[in-house]
């Protein structure tokens, strides 16, 4: 109990520079994407903005990227798992800072932002659409087809296979050219990273109070979150099985050991016709690791905005935080294949304190506001 | 392909029966977990769930509350990945209770009429589930049936179970758990040895906070385990960064210095003091026909202790170097 009581000491050289390694002044500026040749095309990105807020982009006319990925939420949607036409899978997860990792959804199927933007158009639970109907889409809205041939050096093609499929490619590069602005915000933590870096008082209660900074240390210490929470955007993009129990009338969820299979065998991927870079480089999907590890794992999301982005898990199965931490500090049996995480033996207070620490990690992406609300109307249809 | 589903089965094996708190925190109450099923000789891993009952609580045969039950079978044998499973659970009519075997089974006239559930065969790999809701207590008989993909041979498996049934004996637990402990005594006494080593290397490296520089790892030399190779290596990322996939150049010579250019390398490794592997499955890309081999798909995914064990294979007998650093 004396440890409750006790102040917040001093940090160490290996804790400053752990606290370092999570700011997000260490986060390098983004990486090129050469699968997508309009990854950087701000004419790319200001078509990708329309179509991802145009909801006839589904087959009921309602339903758009914004449907479940909104931008007043943090790009969630405060369900258990996302509703569009149907029920989702799986929890939807924010977009914004996405564009650093190498895998996309939860079990990883998709391997760049522009192929994963592609699936949700034609899943019969979400846009429930078709290639088809959304080029021809492109096609007869005059402010769309003119920016798809500017961009794209010719209308899009509905005759050949093969054609369709890489101008329903192209789609997904606008959409990803408009995803890639979407960057995390600077943090109440990361104005104390800074401060701590530039020699401020450790203690400075005008950045973190006590409890944030008990809960920083747990954090990085006893609690083991930066294992696979780490780096400036609290994730290592790793796939890792955390015993999540089944929903009801569900089977145990399969994670990476399916989704290694299908983004192997996706036609969209890196490896596939449809890359950009001759080059072909696609270490990631090339060295990509398989075996028994991989059953019922699941990547690990950013913490970044974390408080404001419930509930949780890749089906939604905890509602609040603290149902997260009490998880991860009993770390149960899993259902199928091994729980990477070992029982943590937390006091309640400790896991009070991990909790008021996520809270400093919100703010609102730094992106101009124009680009989290839909396109003016006018512009796109005329 | 044979020492490959003796590694798999093995690695499997650890992961399941020595689940990593029994490591970490010396308890083993929990880890009662050995409950196999046998197919012929296809071995996997059995139990039962009722997760909106009784949460995490697995089962072996019996399940004690009624509702959504979930049979696992995660698989001890490669083979089960191609084999076609199909699974039966029946009513127990054969009045012989949990003594019930195959043939008592195979006597039944019409299974049909008494089969609460049959799922066809299908190929899964890795692991098998099954989601049954039993509504009502009583006795039921599990029937697996695994056809190998070459030449379909069949195997069966029948396991008599009951639903609400309570009055489970201990032995078999307390047979299970002193098996775990002996296992566990085992393997922490050949963890120490390697902890030992990682603890070195941790202090070493525990001034590295930003991550480990690659011009000090390429300034190391590090000598194979029976001495007959020595490997130096440059990663292409300064600093040595967690969460960035790039390639390491790896330069092999023998003891007395010669450049070996026609090995065969592979790459293994992970972090011994979390018990898991690379994230990434890198491998040799190209050799510069002077001793020099381009790894590719190196990737770290967590700051701490690490190490990359390259296994050489250059004519003679094999041999293993172990690279450990710190990011």
């Amino acid at each position: 109990m004396w440890q409750w009581l006790t102040p917040p000491t001093p940090w160490d050289e290996a804790e400053l520079g752990a606290i370092a390694s999570l700011s997000i002044d260490a986060l390098p500026p983004l990486p090129p994407d050469p699968t997508n040749a309009v990854a950087d095309d701000l004419a790319a990105a200001e078509f990708g903005h329309a179509l991802f807020f145009e909801p006839r982009l589904s087959d009921n006319g309602m339903i758009s990227c914004s449907t479940c990925h909104q931008p007043i939420r943090y790009f969630t949607d405060g369900l258990p798992r996302g509703v569009a036409l149907g029920m989702s899978k799986r929890n939807t997860p924010t977009i914004v800072g996405s564009a650093y990792s190498p895998w996309m959804y939860w079990d990883g199927r998709r391997d760049s932002q522009w192929s994963q933007a592609l699936a949700p158009l034609e899943d019969p639970n979400e846009h429930g659409t078709s290639r088809m109907r959304v080029l021809s889409l492109v096609a007869s809205e005059p402010a769309y087809r003119e920016r798809y041939e500017a961009l794209f050096g010719g209308p899009p093609s509905l005759l050949e296979p093969a054609e369709i499929d890489r101008a329903f490619a192209n789609i997904g590069k606008a959409i990803a050219a408009y995803e890639r602005l979407l960057m995390p915000g600077r943090s109440k933590f990361d104005d104390y990273a800074a401060h701590l870096a530039a020699g401020g008082d450790y203690r400075e209660q005008a950045y973190l109070d006590d409890d944030e900074l008990h809960g920083l240390r747990l954090f990085m210490g006893k609690g083991r979150c930066t294992e696979c929470h780490n780096g400036p955007l609290f994730t290592n993009n790793e796939f890792h099985n955390t015993g999540l129990l089944s929903l009801p009338g569900e089977l145990p969820d399969r994670g990476r050991s399916d989704g290694r299979r299908l983004v192997e065998a996706d036609p969209f991927n890196c490896l596939g016709a449809f890359n950009d870079d001759p080059g072909r480089a696609c270490p990631e999907l090339r060295y990509v690791r398989t075996g028994v590890e991989l059953i019922g794992a699941t990547r690990t999301p950013s913490l970044r905005n974390i408080a404001h982005t419930a509930p949780y898990q890749s089906k939604g199965q905890h509602a609040t935080l603290a149902e997260v931490i009490q998880h991860y500090d009993v770390a149960p049996l899993a259902m199928i294949g091994h729980n990477e995480a070992e029982p943590l033996g937390l006091k309640p207070w400790e896991r009070d304190r991990i909790e008021a620490f996520l809270d400093t990690l919100s703010a609102p992406p730094a992106t101009d506001p124009g680009w989290l609300q839909a396109p003016p109307a006018e512009r796109w249809r005329r | 392909m044979a020492s490959a589903f003796l590694r798999t089965g093995l690695i499997v094996a650890i992961a399941l029966l020595t689940l990593p708190r029994a490591y970490g925190h010396g308890g083993v109450v929990e880890e009662y977990d050995l409950c196999v099923i046998n197919i012929g000789y296809l071995k996997a891993h059995f139990k039962i769930y009722v997760p909106q009952e009784s949460g995490h609580e697995q089962y072996c045969e019996d399940i004690p509350v009624r509702g959504e039950s979930i049979f696992v079978m995660e698989y001890l044998h490669e083979g089960l990945s191609e084999a076609a499973i199909d699974f039966r659970i029946i009513e127990n009519t054969t009045g012989k209770g949990t003594f019930a075997r195959l043939a008592d089974v195979e006597a039944i006239e019409d299974l049909d009429a008494i089969t609460v559930r049959y799922e066809p065969p299908s190929t899964v790999p890795e692991v098998f589930t099954l989601l049954q809701g039993f509504e009502a207590d009583g006795e039921y008989i599990g029937i697996v049936t695994a056809a190998t993909a070459d030449g379909g041979k069949r195997y069966t498996a029948v396991f008599p179970f009951e639903v609400g049934y309570t009055g489970i004996g201990y032995w078999p637990w307390i047979v299970a758990a002193v098996l775990v402990l002996q296992l566990n005594y085992w393997l922490m006494s050949r963890r120490r040895a390697r902890r030992a080593g990682a603890a070195v290397a941790l202090l070493a490296g525990v001034a590295l906070v930003h991550g480990a520089s690659a011009s000090e790892l390429a300034d190391a030399e590090w000598t194979s385990r029976d001495g007959r190779f020595v490997v130096q290596v440059e990663p292409e990322l300064e600093p040595l960064v967690i969460n960035r996939i790039h390639a390491w150049t790896l330069r092999l010579k023998t003891a007395d210095g010669a450049p070996v250019t026609d090995a065969t390398l592979s790459i293994e490794g992970g972090m011994p003091e979390h018990d898991h592997g690379l994230p990434t499955a890198p491998r040799v890309v190209s050799t510069d026909g002077e001793g020099g081999y381009r790894i590719e798909g190196m990737r770290f995914h967590m700051r701490g202790a690490w190490e990359v064990d390259v296994s050489i294979d250059g004519g003679g007998p094999s041999d293993v170097v172990t690279i450990e650093f710190t990011l």
